[in-house]
């Protein structure tokens, strides 16, 4: 905050730049989960909202907090209908990996960087998929979910990511970028 | 407000991880116990979004069909001819099926059989479709205002899509039949005609085939044999045609559906209800109907003496069977009416 007070930000628009993570990662779900389908159902949409929560907790992790993945992955869920809490679980924990290995995956760039946020996806779409794979042998007996639809989830989000992070780091770099100086 | 800022994030914004990890456990864990708050959530965001979602239909659907004229406009030629054939084939088919409807009118006129429950349905048009990795759905203008209700089954021109599993005001969300959690009791009738109908269960996994469960080992399927609702349960009607059986490669059955989910853009909401089984009347009874009727049981006696063992009796073995039997003759309405207990006395 004291970045945001010394790039002269008015102090009752600090509040809402530091939601601002906060409100891209609810956007890019709503925008992901919209029900209509343009391309009669071939492909599953992509989890936009992974990107804000990758992005900011690598750049800005003092404003894309867990509790703030955690309202993401409620949001993901309750839009997405599958479930309750699989998205929820998987982006608390991928948040949790991507905070864990944060030097590593800050330190790339280019494709490395697309190839960074693809094994972060995975990682996401792995524990939705043992999560639900492990409540459907609970209650179905062994009837396991194909893999396809998710892994086709996953490749629509690495897909996405690179005109989906150009958004968010251009919103990064107008509205929160004078405060990057104090990573 | 700068310094208040500061202490609220110092104190709530920083939830450590392992708090955040244990609370999306037990949301997990929560939904699957009761998922209604989350469902009541989504019926109230899709009933938010519904106007919009009209809006975009049209567009949509457009954009849908342009996409798919561009990867079969290069079939059109040989569709155009397939089509053709089988327009030709179903037309026989459907004087054949007028035929028949016919004669089992009359047949079932002839046998006094109870006719299916009368259905009403609600037309409803597909505002939404999800394709996600863990459900597969669409959306329907109709919700609660319209009477849809969970569970009514869904139906196309062509068959069955699913049932509705969630009802918002002026929504409703559908299951697919080829969603993870979709179970329905399936009737297959078998082309050999040899083994007659079996029973089935027909399990979604999210693929575009449902596969087949609960089929026994000694029944031989044939591909191409059809596939209706069974009506077990009562929760859906039986008889809805669903698909036709077609093997998997690897010794199980997966159901082609006739119903093409993607495409479909109206569909029929089903309100059925089973109605409760009434009891037949007086006339219809077997005992009555061939000019018999039934014997009342006795009036109670004031018992004074002690019991007497009924091996000490063994003539009043065949009263003491048939004592329970009268009553169960007659409907209750008669063992209360004075006027049956009058004609037994004249009797």
């Amino acid at each position: 905050m004291a970045s945001l007070e010394r790039a002269g930000t008015p102090p009752r628009f600090r509040f809402l730049v530091a939601l601002l993570p906060l409100f891209c990662g609810l956007f890019c779900v709503f925008l992901s989960n919209i029900p209509v389908s343009l391309l009669g159902g071939l492909v599953p949409p992509p989890l936009l909202g992974l990107v804000p929560v990758y992005f900011w907790c690598l750049v800005r992790p003092d404003l894309m907090t867990p509790a703030a993945a955690l309202v993401i992955g409620v949001a993901q869920d309750v839009m997405s209908g599958g479930p309750p809490g699989v998205w929820t679980l998987a982006f608390v924990l991928t948040y949790g990996l991507v905070a864990r290995q944060r030097d590593s995956f800050a330190g790339l760039g280019g494709l490395a960087a697309v190839v960074g946020f693809a094994a972060a996806a995975a990682f996401a779409c792995a524990v939705a998929y043992v999560t639900v794979a492990g409540l459907a042998l609970l209650t179905l007996g062994a009837h396991l979910p194909t893999l396809s639809p998710i892994l086709s989830q996953l490749a629509m989000t690495v897909l996405f990511y690179v005109p989906a992070v150009l958004v968010v780091g251009s919103l990064h770099h107008k509205l929160i970028g004078a405060s990057r100086g104090d990573l | 407000m700068a310094s208040a800022w500061k202490i609220a994030r110092k104190s709530n914004a920083q939830l450590p991880l392992l708090i955040v990890i244990a609370l999306a456990v037990v949301l997990v864990l929560l939904g699957k116990a009761q998922s209604g708050l989350f469902d009541k959530a989504r019926a109230h965001i899709t009933d938010l979004m519904a106007p919009v979602l009209e809006r975009v239909r049209v567009p949509a659907a457009h954009f849908d069909r342009w996409i798919g004229s561009l990867t079969e406009i290069f079939s059109v030629y040989e569709q155009n001819l397939k089509l053709k054939e089988e327009n030709a084939r179903l037309r026989q088919w459907r004087n054949v099926a007028i035929v028949l409807e016919g004669r089992v009118g009359r047949y079932q006129a002839l046998l006094h059989a109870v006719p299916d429950p009368k259905m009403n349905a609600v037309l409803a048009r597909v505002i939404g479709r999800a394709n996600r990795p863990f459900l597969q759905t669409m959306i329907l203008d109709a919700g609660r205002e319209n009477h849809a209700l969970p569970g009514q089954a869904v139906v196309d021109a062509r068959g069955m899509i699913g049932r509705i599993y969630l009802t918002g005001q002026r929504t409703s969300w559908v299951i697919l039949l080829t969603d993870l959690n979709s179970r329905i009791p399936v009737t297959i009738s078998t082309s050999s005609g040899s083994v007659g109908n079996i029973q089935a269960i027909m399990a979604g996994d999210n693929s575009r085939m449902p596969t087949l469960e609960m089929v026994s080992h000694t029944v031989v399927l044939h591909g191409g044999d059809q596939v209706t609702s069974s009506g077990d349960g009562g929760l859906l009607p039986a008889g809805l045609p669903i698909g036709t059986v077609v093997s998997d490669g690897s010794g199980g059955w997966r159901v082609v559906l006739l119903a093409d989910a993607g495409t479909s853009q109206d569909v029929e909401i089903l309100n059925f209800s089973k109605p409760p089984e009434a009891l037949p009347a007086n006339a219809q009874l077997p005992a009555e109907a061939a000019g018999l009727r039934p014997v009342a049981p006795p009036p109670p006696r004031p018992s004074t003496s002690p019991p007497i063992p009924q091996s000490a009796l063994p003539s009043a073995k065949p009263k003491a069977l048939a004592k329970p039997q009268a009553p169960a003759a007659e409907s209750p309405a008669d063992a209360t009416s004075p006027a049956s207990s009058d004609d037994d006395a004249e009797r």
